[in-house]
Parts: structure tokens; C-alpha cells; sequence
């Protein structure tokens, strides 16, 4: 009976094109309103990020007494530069924003990208071969998740120079554990699985196995996971930058401009307000992309697409 | 004539999907008497268990009742209130299931529990009182030392145990009717004959009645008075059993019958074939350690393959029966070379695996391949047939360009459609994807295939169509074949030689015509005498069932292992681990009192 009501949940999805489970997954989610507008909104924001500061003239750091603290747009009009204003120092607050998004990105996007490609695939090795191996990573794991991020931050950028390598690092360090875990929980379910023995019994050797079939089914959901991850490692580079342990003035970064700002808040609030308002569009973009991923597995693997 | 206890009338039960309406269960009518024993038979998808869940109205989206009614003791259950339906579901209505290790909270008591839930629908029983009524039922259910066993916790307790356990829960609050689900389908033969030789007596003592589901009429003939056969939602035919076995009405009923392996009438066994050697095993071993609970360094020893010597010969097949625990799993892993042994010799066509080098190991897989039991999890999800068949010749170093014709050539042969070669496997059935798994062992020629259970997942078309591939492949290529199977049907259909195990060792190893029609070993002929079958069996549960389950592999009793169940256990039982003894027809069994055959000077030996 319930092979009945599962084939007939089945079919419908099989027709519709989708062929992998992660190719049926992000059909579903670029169907969605919300991914729609997150992927739209988000790319958008790197485009500018990226290319306005190549094009435009405007130095982000160059100071000039006679315009600080101008008010943004519409107080006194349309204004170029100067559209959102300046800062104390008279800098373009737009500029300042795109860069600290650019820096922002560049960190967060490495970052996760090292995490995974460093965590998922310590993880696979671990879970897929077991025994000292997997307790050796294990413990590893353990004792890197049991050295908080902001301890290790202040430990390692107090001491040498907070470059964006440094920084990433740090960030890279505190999180692979995560991923590991992760990787390694879902590989342990997966080693004993018909199709490892299938071919193992066909002859394959263990990183043929690990790389060609285990890895396609392990690590997509957790990909899928690291989009949401890439918000998390924004928010913790503005959290450094705020600290005094990011990217060091004059270069800005949204966390160092907030720092900055703290004292201006009552009389020229947007020099605060503009690099909290491009964080909030850039994550909830993000955020939305992430999470429209998310829904989309969680509906391909209840079969209810 | 009495009042039926339940009558059903024109139940219908639909499943709703994107603005369709399918019907689960037909209109279906049927009523069932005070004390009797109804048979509900019907393929996998039929409609069964939605008929019995329907009966208590546990019926959730997308299935829906569509209409008819339930009159259970005089009220329909249909209309019944929220109310009115806890003080018949659990209560008046017993329900016993096929997952009796999923059934109850894991982390508690099975007393506990059972307590609780008869309190539940009977609230005015004191606990003491539910105490002993729960002790008192789980004597009657031939659980060992209730005292202690009411306060274990499900995992601690065998599936067969524990399907009595969900004995005891579906009586414990005096039902007048008990729905039984194919209750014997998890469990091994022998634990599956006593649970129903213990169903038969309790309804003697406790005037209940059942209704019995199953997918095997074998298995309902067993104890059904009367059977209801359902096709696709209908019931197309009931009637007496004896009578409906014996003059069925229906051409669905004669299709049913007609699948039903004969075990010994017309039965030509296949016979042993001569060949030279593929396989043989000496003396194999091998033992798990497991840590000791609660400890941190001291093991116990889990003696799962106990001194295995087989020869498996060209173009035999060769049959591995046995319950689960015997350590056939393990001796299947042990022959696919997936584990190594701890003692003795695996050498296939004369060379010792062990002494191969890896790169002449991996040449050597490619003439012993192993099919897997799950059709569904055997195959990667993400990869297309075609490739999925090719890989085992990527594997081995041929490039896609040639192996492309080759994988189109087994698929051909196996009965794939050339159309599914860019296909993913989802949606494809069972029978297809056992097709895929049997090509792709297929393109590397191999000379041996090993079969783990592999059709236990299909139906008894799908399995007869397999077979009849199987035969085909072994008259083309000379294949011989390894059957590692708990049905006994399959084994006795297919097999030239068979080897029945118990705890990890061999018991019998004999011909198929010697270990159906006279087995030596008292075990065989327990395991005989368990099947269930529409034909007489040769071998009276009354005289040869077993009582009891194996002991733990853990703690193996002295001397004979199986003596603590041997009907005929002797006093030296205890002392000899009896070996395989050679018996004057070519066949061997490992006991020192088998039936008939042992020869005088072997006797003379043992004394």
C-alpha cells in the first residue's frame, strides 16, 4: 500500500524533467518568488560592488574638508558624488559602503568556499575510511570548536597584521569543524549503502568511491547550507572590522565605518545607517537565496516535488 | 446464526492526488463471525493494510473514506465520535503490526508501556491490577521469566520476541477483535511458524476474533478458517480456505495458486551437476569483537562464520539457507572477498585470495560478482543507466568508447529496454533495477555470481522472470551461482546443492533432492516443517518445529550448538561440536544422531 501512494507521489516528478535530486532541487527553487528576488537583488549588489569602484572616479578615501558630513539624497537633491552623503572626513558614504561590500564578499565567499572545500572533505575522509583516522580528525574538530572565534581571532590578528589572508583564516579555522561533523554524520550513513558495496565489488578503489558516488550525494544539501553559511561570515567580518581586528582604516569595511560612526549617530546618522542598510539588503538577499535552497531539498526529499 | 461481530458494507476508500481520485479499497463487503479466523490475502499494493486501517478509521490525507460503513458491535464505526472511537480502537480492536521493533517507545519498560496503554483505555484498572494482567499474558505468550523481561526495554528483545510483546499489547485489554497485519513477514520461518502456532492456541483460550493479513496465502492457509482474496482493492473471491485452495472460483485466485512453488508434489529436483572446482572454501573463520558493555577494553567474541568448508563447482548452483544470525551474511561478505577471513582459505580457481597482490585481486573480482538484496539502494541515484553499467569496465581501465557497445550489449541481454540507457534509475521498479545491477556484473564475464537474497524484494512475477534470466545466463556463459536465500521455495527450485546453517557453522550440506525429501540434520527438517505450505507438509510441525530461539552468538553452549534446541539431544551432545560427517550418498551433516543415513563406521568413530 504505501508503495502505491509512493509511486504515485513518484511519477509526477519524474516527469517534470528533473533529473538529479539536486537538479530537481534548484528547478524547484528558481520557481520560487523568494530565490527570484534574493538571486536578482543579490547579484545586483556584487555587480555594483564590483564595478562601480572600477569605473567611477570617486576615491572611498579621499578626504575633503569642505564637503563632511553632507546629508544624503533627498535632503538637498540629487547629487553625484556625494548620493548618500559624507562622512566627518567629507569621504562618499556610497563609495565607502560599496567597498566595505566588496571586502565583505570577498571574506565571506572565500571563506566558505575554504570551509567546505577544507571541513566537507576532511569529513568524507574521515567517515568514509573510520577507525584512527576518523578519530584523529574527530578529535581535531573537537578541539578547534572548543576555541572560540573571537578568542582566536583577537589571538591570531592582534598578533600578526589583520590582512584579508589573515582574516579569512581565522574565519576558515573556526568554522571547518562544522562542516566536517557534518559531512562525516552523513558519510557514515552512506559507506555501508548498497551502491558503496556495489563497487567494491566491481572492483573501485576507495577515493573512486569517496569522490565519484559518495561525494555527489553527501555534500549538494550541504552546499545548499553554505549559501546561508556566506551571511553568517559577512556578519562575522563586520563584527571583526568593528572590533579594530578587520581590514585596518583607511581601507573601509562595514564594520570599522559603524565603529567610526558610533559618535556621529545623533547629528549625521547616515554614516552609520547606509553600510547597515547595504548589509541588511545584501543579507536578506542572500538569506532568501539560502533558505528558498533549503525549502526546495526539504520539499525534493519529503517527494513532495 | 449469530450476529456478526463486524460487518462491513460498500467501504470505499480513495487516495486523493492532484485532483484524482483513486480507489484504494473497492467497495468492499465482507462480515466476520464471533471466534473466527478471517484471512485477508492480497498482493503487495492490493489495499490490505488500508482495509484495516479503514476498519478503525485511522485513515489520514491524502487517503480519505469515501463511504460505506464499519458496524462493529452493534455502532458504526464511521460515525462514531472521537470519544466512542478511543473506547473501540486499542480496546475492543487489538492491532498487531509487521514492525514490532518500531512499535513501542524504545527508550522504556515494554511492562511499562503496555501498562500504560491498557490504563489508556481501560482507566478504571488499578495499576497493580494491570501489573499482573500484563505478567500473566506474557507467560501466556511463552516469553521466558516475565518478571524480568517486563521491565527490558524493546531493543533488548529478538523480533520474534518482541512480536509477542505486540501480542500481549493488542490482548492485553480483552479485544474482541484483533487485527493482525502481516505479522509473520519480519520474522524468520521458524520464528514465524511458532508465532503462529501461538496465535492458534491462544484464540482457543481467549475467544477472540482475528483477522488475519498476509501476502502469502501459505501463511494465512495456516490458520484461517475462512479468506478473503483482494486484487487492486476488491475482494474478488472469499470462501472456505480448504475449499477455495482446493476449487478456486476466480482466475485471480487460480494466478495466486498457481505462483505457489511446489515444495515436494511434482517436484524434479535439480541435480548436481559435475565441474571442476570455482570455489572452495576451507575451513573458514570469522569472529567480530565487540566491546563489552560498560567497559572500556574488554571484548566479547562474536563467532559469526565457524569452520565453513564448501566447494562451489562450474555451472552448479549452489543454495545457502539459514535463519538471520547463522553468519550467512557475513560468509556471503567473506566470499565477495569484502572481508577477509581470520582462519582458514578462500581460493577461487585454485588461487588463495589472500596471497593475490592487490593489482591481480582487483583483476580477480571481475570473476565474482556479488548481487546485492536492495534493488533500490544498490544503485547511485545521480547516474545514468548506461554509465551505471559501464562502470565496472571504466573501472577497469577500458575507456568509455569501447565500453559503450558492451554495456548496450548486457543491457540488451538482461531485458533492459535500450531506451532506459540515458535514464536516471528513479521510477524504475524493482525487477528493472535488479536488471541494471545483474548488467553490470554482466559486462565484466564473470564466472561466479554471488546472490544475497537478491530477489527477496520482488513480487512472484518479477522473481520468476529473474530466474528464468538466470538460467538463461548460466546455459550462455556457464555461470555457476551462489544462492543465499531464506526461502526455501527459491533454493528448492533453483539449487543443485545446498547448505543449510545454524550459528555460524554448517550444519548440512547435501543435494537438493536428499535435503528436501530426507534430511539428516534436525535442524533441516525444523526448518522444513516451518514452511508454510498449501501441500502437505513431509515434516509435522508437531514433531519437528522448534521451541525457542538460537542462543546468543555471544556465549555458545558447549559441545553441539544447536542441542539446546535439538529435539534429539543426547548426553554426548554436550561434550562433541560434532563437524561435518561425511554420509555414504555424497552428502554430509554435522550431528551425531541424524536420521537414518550415517554410515556404521562413522557411528563407530563418534563412539
Amino acid at each position: 500500500m504505501t508503495e502505491i501512494v509512493q509511486q504515485s507521489v513518484a511519477t509526477p516528478a519524474n516527469s517534470k524533467g528533473g533529473s538529479t535530486p539536486t537538479g530537481r532541487m534548484l528547478q524547484l527553487a528558481a520557481s520560487r518568488m523568494d530565490f527570484r528576488i534574493g538571486f536578482l537583488g543579490f547579484s545586483l549588489l556584487v555587480v555594483v560592488a564590483i564595478f562601480l569602484p572600477l569605473i567611477s572616479s570617486i576615491d572611498p578615501i579621499k578626504m575633503s574638508y569642505g564637503a563632511k558630513l553632507l546629508p544624503p539624497f533627498p535632503a538637498e537633491g540629487w547629487r553625484w558624488p556625494y548620493l548618500l552623503g559624507t562622512d566627518q572626513l567629507g569621504r562618499d558614504v556610497l563609495m565607502r559602503c560599496l567597498v566595505g561590500l566588496r571586502y565583505s564578499l570577498l571574506i565571506g565567499v572565500t571563506t566558505v568556499i575554504l570551509m567546505f572545500v577544507v571541513g566537507c572533505g576532511l569529513g568524507l575522509y574521515a567517515g568514509f575510511r573510520g577507525g584512527w583516522v576518523d578519530a584523529v580528525i574527530m578529535r581535531l574538530t573537537d578541539a578547534q570548536l572548543s576555541i572560540p572565534m573571537i578568542i582566536l581571532a583577537i589571538a591570531i590578528l592582534g598578533v600578526s597584521r589583520p590582512t584579508v589572508p589573515a582574516i579569512i583564516l581565522v574565519l576558515g579555522l573556526s568554522g571547518w569543524p562544522l562542516y566536517a561533523r557534518v559531512t562525516r554524520s552523513v558519510v557514515l550513513g552512506e559507506r555501508n549503502r548498497g551502491y558503496v558495496l556495489g563497487e567494491r565489488v566491481l572492483g573501485a578503489s576507495d577515493l573512486r568511491i569517496m569522490l565519484l558516488f559518495v561525494a555527489p550525494v553527501v555534500l549538494p544539501p550541504i552546499a545548499f547550507v553554505a549559501v546561508l553559511d556566506i551571511a553568517r561570515m559577512m556578519i562575522f567580518e563586520s563584527i571583526l572590522g568593528f572590533l579594530g581586528l578587520g581590514v585596518q582604516p583607511p581601507t573601509p569595511t562595514f564594520g570599522n565605518v559603524i565603529a567610526d560612526a558610533r559618535k556621529y549617530l545623533l547629528n549625521a546618522w547616515w554614516i552609520a545607517t547606509m553600510p547597515g542598510i547595504f548589509m541588511l539588503v545584501s543579507l536578506t538577499c542572500l538569506n532568501l537565496v539560502g533558505s528558498a535552497l533549503e525549502r526546495a531539498r526539504n520539499a525534493v526529499l519529503r517527494g513532495e516535488a | 446464526m449469530t450476529n456478526p461481530i463486524l460487518a462491513v458494507s460498500n467501504l470505499c476508500v480513495h487516495l486523493q492526488r492532484e485532483g484524482r481520485r483513486l480507489p484504494i479499497v473497492d467497495n468492499v463487503n465482507f462480515a466476520l463471525m464471533p471466534g473466527e479466523v478471517l484471512g485477508l490475502v492480497g498482493e503487495a499494493g492490493s489495499g490490505k493494510s488500508v482495509l484495516a486501517r479503514a476498519l478503525v478509521r485511522a485513515i489520514s490525507s491524502p487517503l480519505e473514506i469515501a463511504h460505506g460503513s464499519v458496524v462493529f458491535e452493534g455502532r458504526d464505526i464511521m460515525t462514531l465520535s472521537p470519544r466512542g472511537l478511543t473506547s473501540v480502537r486499542g480496546n475492543r480492536i487489538g492491532f498487531i503490526g509487521a514492525n514490532p521493533m518500531g512499535s513501542l517507545d524504545p527508550r522504556l519498560p515494554i511492562g511499562d508501556q503496555i501498562v500504560e496503554k491498557l490504563r489508556s483505555v481501560k482507566p478504571k484498572i488499578g495499576r497493580a491490577e494491570a501489573r499482573e494482567k500484563v505478567l500473566d499474558l506474557l507467560a501466556r505468550v511463552h516469553i521466558p521469566s516475565p518478571n524480568a523481561r517486563f521491565h527490558e526495554a524493546p531493543f533488548q528483545f529478538s523480533g520474534g520476541m518482541m512480536q509477542r510483546v505486540m501480542i500481549v499489547d493488542a490482548l492485553v485489554s480483552d479485544p474482541s477483535l484483533v487485527i493482525a497485519d502481516n505479522i509473520t513477514q519480519p520474522l524468520d520461518v521458524t520464528v514465524a511458524a511458532q508465532i503462529i502456532r501461538l496465535i492458534d492456541d491462544l484464540r482457543q483460550s481467549i475467544n477472540t476474533t482475528f483477522l488475519f493479513i498476509s501476502s502469502s496465502l501459505p501463511v494465512v492457509a495456516q490458520i484461517a478458517e475462512r479468506v478473503l482474496v483482494m486484487q487492486r482493492g476488491r475482494i474478488v473471491e472469499q470462501g472456505r480456505t480448504a475449499e477455495l485452495v482446493a476449487n478456486p472460483q476466480q482466475s485471480y485466485t487460480r494466478t495466486l495458486l498457481s505462483r505457489i512453488p511446489s515444495i515436494w508434489k511434482d517436484v524434479t529436483s535439480p541435480v548436481a551437476v559435475e565441474g571442476e572446482a570455482v570455489l572452495k572454501v576451507d575451513n573458514v573463520t570469522r569472529t567480530y569483537f565487540v566491546r563489552r558493555r560498560g567497559t572500556f577494553n574488554s571484548y566479547n567474541e562474536v563467532k559469526a562464520v565457524r569452520d565453513v568448508s564448501l566447494t562451489i563447482k562450474s555451472g552448479e548452483n549452489f543454495g545457502i539457507v539459514g535463519e538471520s544470525g547463522c553468519g550467512k551474511s557475513t560468509l556471503t561478505r567473506l566470499l565477495a572477498w569484502l572481508e577477509q577471513p581470520d582462519n582458514g582459505r578462500i581460493a577461487f580457481l585454485g588461487k588463495d585470495l589472500s596471497l593475490l597482490t592487490r593489482r591481480s585481486l582487483i583483476e580477480m573480482r571481475k570473476s565474482f560478482q556479488l548481487l546485492l538484496q536492495d534493488p533500490y539502494g544498490s544503485l547511485p541515484a545521480g547516474m545514468p543507466v548506461q554509465r551505471m553499467i559501464e562502470e565496472g569496465l571504466l573501472i577497469h581501465g577500458i575507456d568509455r568508447a569501447q565500453a559503450a557497445p558492451l554495456a548496450r550489449e548486457a543491457m540488451a541481454e538482461v531485458g533492459l529496454d535500450g531506451d532506459l540507457a540515458g535514464r536516471l534509475p528513479v521510477g524504475l521498479s524493482a525487477g528493472q533495477r535488479q536488471r541494471i545491477n545483474i548488467a553490470r556484473a554482466l559486462v565484466l564475464k564473470p564466472r561466479l555470481m554471488i546472490l544475497d537474497e537478491t530477489l527477496s524484494a520482488l513480487d512472484q512475477v518479477e522473481q520468476t522472470e529473474l530466474l528464468d534470466l538466470f538460467n538463461r545466463l548460466q546455459a550462455t556463459h556457464g555461470f555457476s551461482y551462489v544462492f543465499i536465500s531464506h526461502d526455501l521455495a527459491l533454493v528448492r527450485r533453483m539449487c543443485h546443492r545446498v547448505a543449510v546453517m545454524y550459528l555460524g557453522r554448517v550444519v548440512e550440506l547435501a543435494d537438493n533432492a536428499t535435503l528436501f525429501e530426507r534430511p539428516h540434520h534436525p535442524y533441516t527438517r525444523a526448518l522444513l516443517s516451518a514452511m508454510p505450505t498449501l501441500e502437505d507438509n513431509r515434516f509435522s510441525r508437531a514433531q519437528y518445529l522448534l521451541d525457542g530461539e538460537p542462543p546468543s552468538p555471544i556465549n555458545l553452549p558447549e559441545g553441539c550448538s544447536f542441542r539446546s534446541r535439538c529435539p534429539r539431544a543426547q548426553k554426548d551432545c554436550e561434550k562433541v561440536d560434532p563437524s561435518l560427517f561425511a554420509l555414504d550418498d555424497g552428502n554430509y551433516a554435522a550431528c551425531l544422531h541424524t536420521y537414518g543415513a550415517l554410515t556404521q563406521k562413522e557411528t563407530a568413530d563418534v563412539e
